[in-house]
């Protein structure tokens, strides 16, 4: 009985299984002070190898492609800085100035709500401890986006220099290093682990490729909607709402926070406004849904749509925003390995069996 | 300096010579037709050469097969329902289906002798072609070439056994 269970497919899938599982996060826990300069350098891998490709049919050796996608970064990275940070910031400022204006508003909002509660059904709703917890509560948790802010800003100067050189080096050297390691595989497993590693592979390219070129659009669509609306800063309001489209699911609807505040934020309060703005998203969301998806993303990721939004509750849970934006990734990719050993480990069982009974 | 020291000349110089051996072997197939020495070269350096002992496996029918290999040296024997259907020698190729589709192997190969196999993989082939449309394109005609030869074959087999 004990024996059977041991060869039965399913539990020497789940066994090989589990030993991946443990080298990768013994992998991640030792390299976590590079975790996300490593993943980053990986998604723009997998955006500029194609490009790689094309210098390299063009004649040109592995060494002098790599080093010409490294200049295009780099010189991409600082048109968009030089370009793009003057008018952030601006807004940036903008936006600073504004907050106080909109936090007083929606104080005096809640303040009026709580009261008109409060005599209109005749309650004893101890309305100013509520709202005192309430805003002690948003208190701390901006406080705390704020040093991480802070700790991002510095983070992100350590990304300037380490992203550059890591995604040079996977564009020079990860075809040799992934054939180095996969040929190590021994003879039985040698096609399987190659083949899991190409769907794997390919997936992930579809998935980081696709969810790039949405969010761009995303950001354009939204900056030009939020424009029109006349919001002071409509280019830092679309790259919010990009940047957060990294996430599925959640992310559309954490991008409304945002332009919502600073709708209600004006005085007197123009509700058409928080209407208007929240459309801008949803009609973003809906051209993004019926043209974009199906044109850049569809297929990529083949997970079930619960799957997806506890994948990311969990994974946001325990690693903040970068464990919202790589959930759906980690979790295609362990499907795929999953389902790829099953598959592998019950033919060979099969066999064996077909083999012992004739 | 060093490329004239006795030890890196032998290392690279063992290399050049499998690869160009190699190539040879791949060039004098008809799936190398009309493609050029230097590419199916640049082809051979992303292949995969594995050692097998006699009597080993190198695959099962319903195995997941990805690549199509090449007998660099020794030789197999390819069987299916424990009937001997072919044995190859160095310079044949076998398991060509699976370079085009993703189904499983419909035969077995097992190594007669101590062997070494060279494979080249449908993720290589895929990768290839998108370097080199063309020369993709040809490969893939001459595999349909094969392929169709193999089946004109056996449809002539099955008709001469009927009669």
């Amino acid at each position: 009985m004990f024996q059977t269970l041991i060869k039965h497919p399913l539990s020497r899938t789940l066994f090989v299984f589990s030993m991946i599982c443990s080298v990768l996060i013994l992998f991640a826990i030792l390299l976590a002070p590079l975790l996300i300069p490593i993943i980053i350098s990986f998604a723009l891998y997998a955006l500029l190898e194609p490009i790689s490709e094309i210098f390299e049919r063009h004649g040109l050796s592995r060494n002098a492609s790599s080093l010409s996608v490294l200049l295009i970064l780099v010189a991409v990275g600082a048109v968009c800085v030089s370009l793009l940070l003057p008018h952030l910031s601006a807004q940036l400022s903008t936006l600073q100035a504004q907050l106080p204006v909109v936090w007083q508003s929606i104080t005096t909002m809640g303040n009026d709500f709580s009261r008109h509660i409060t005599t209109s059904l005749s309650l004893d709703m101890q309305s100013s401890g509520i709202t005192q917890h309430f805003f002690n509560q948003v208190d701390s948790w901006g406080k705390a986006a704020l040093i991480e802010g802070s700790n991002m800003l510095i983070s992100l100067s350590v990304l300037l220099v380490l992203v550059p050189i890591f995604t040079f080096f996977l564009v020079r050297d990860f075809r040799t290093f992934r054939n180095n390691l996969l040929d190590k595989l021994p003879n039985s497993s040698f096609e399987m682990g190659w083949l899991i590693y190409y769907r794997v592979a390919h997936q992930l390219q579809e998935y980081i490729r696709g969810i790039m070129i949405q969010s761009a659009i995303m950001c354009v669509i939204t900056t030009i909607g939020f424009y029109i609306l006349g919001f002071e800063s409509p280019f830092l309001l679309g790259l919010v709402a990009g940047v957060l489209n990294l996430i599925p699911y959640v992310g559309p609807l954490l991008a409304m926070v945002l332009p919502m505040l600073l709708a209600l934020g004006h005085t007197p309060v123009e509700f058409w406004m928080v209407g208007a703005a929240v459309s801008v998203i949803l009609v973003a969301q809906l051209i993004d849904n019926v043209i974009v998806i199906p044109a850049v993303i569809a297929n990529a990721v083949n997970l079930h749509p619960l799957v997806v939004i506890v994948g990311i509750i969990v994974f946001g849970n325990l690693f903040g925003f970068i464990g919202m934006v790589v959930a759906i990734p980690v979790i295609s990719t362990m499907n795929i390995i999953y389902y790829g050993l099953y598959q592998g480990i019950k033919t060979r069982y099969n066999l064996n069996q077909k083999n012992h009974n004739s | 300096m060093s490329s004239q020291h006795p030890l890196w000349q032998n290392l690279f110089k063992h290399k050049e010579d499998r690869t160009s051996q190699v190539t040879e072997m791949w060039m004098d197939t008809p799936l190398f037709d009309k493609i050029t020495r230097r590419e199916c070269r640049d082809l051979v350096k992303t292949m995969h050469p594995r050692h097998y002992k006699k009597g080993e496996l190198v695959f099962n029918s319903g195995d997941i097969g990805a690549s199509i290999v090449l007998i660099r040296s020794g030789g197999i024997e390819i069987k299916a329902a424990d009937k001997l259907l072919a044995e190859l020698v160095a310079g044949d190729f076998f398991g060509e289906v699976a370079l085009i589709i993703d189904e499983p192997r419909t035969a077995d190969a097992i190594a007669c002798e101590d062997s070494e196999l060279i494979f080249f993989l449908r993720s290589d082939l895929k990768e290839w072609i998108k370097r080199s449309p063309k020369s993709g394109a040809q490969f893939m005609l001459n595999i349909a070439t094969v392929l169709a030869a193999r089946l004109r074959h056996t449809n002539i087999l099955l008709s001469m056994q009927n009669s």
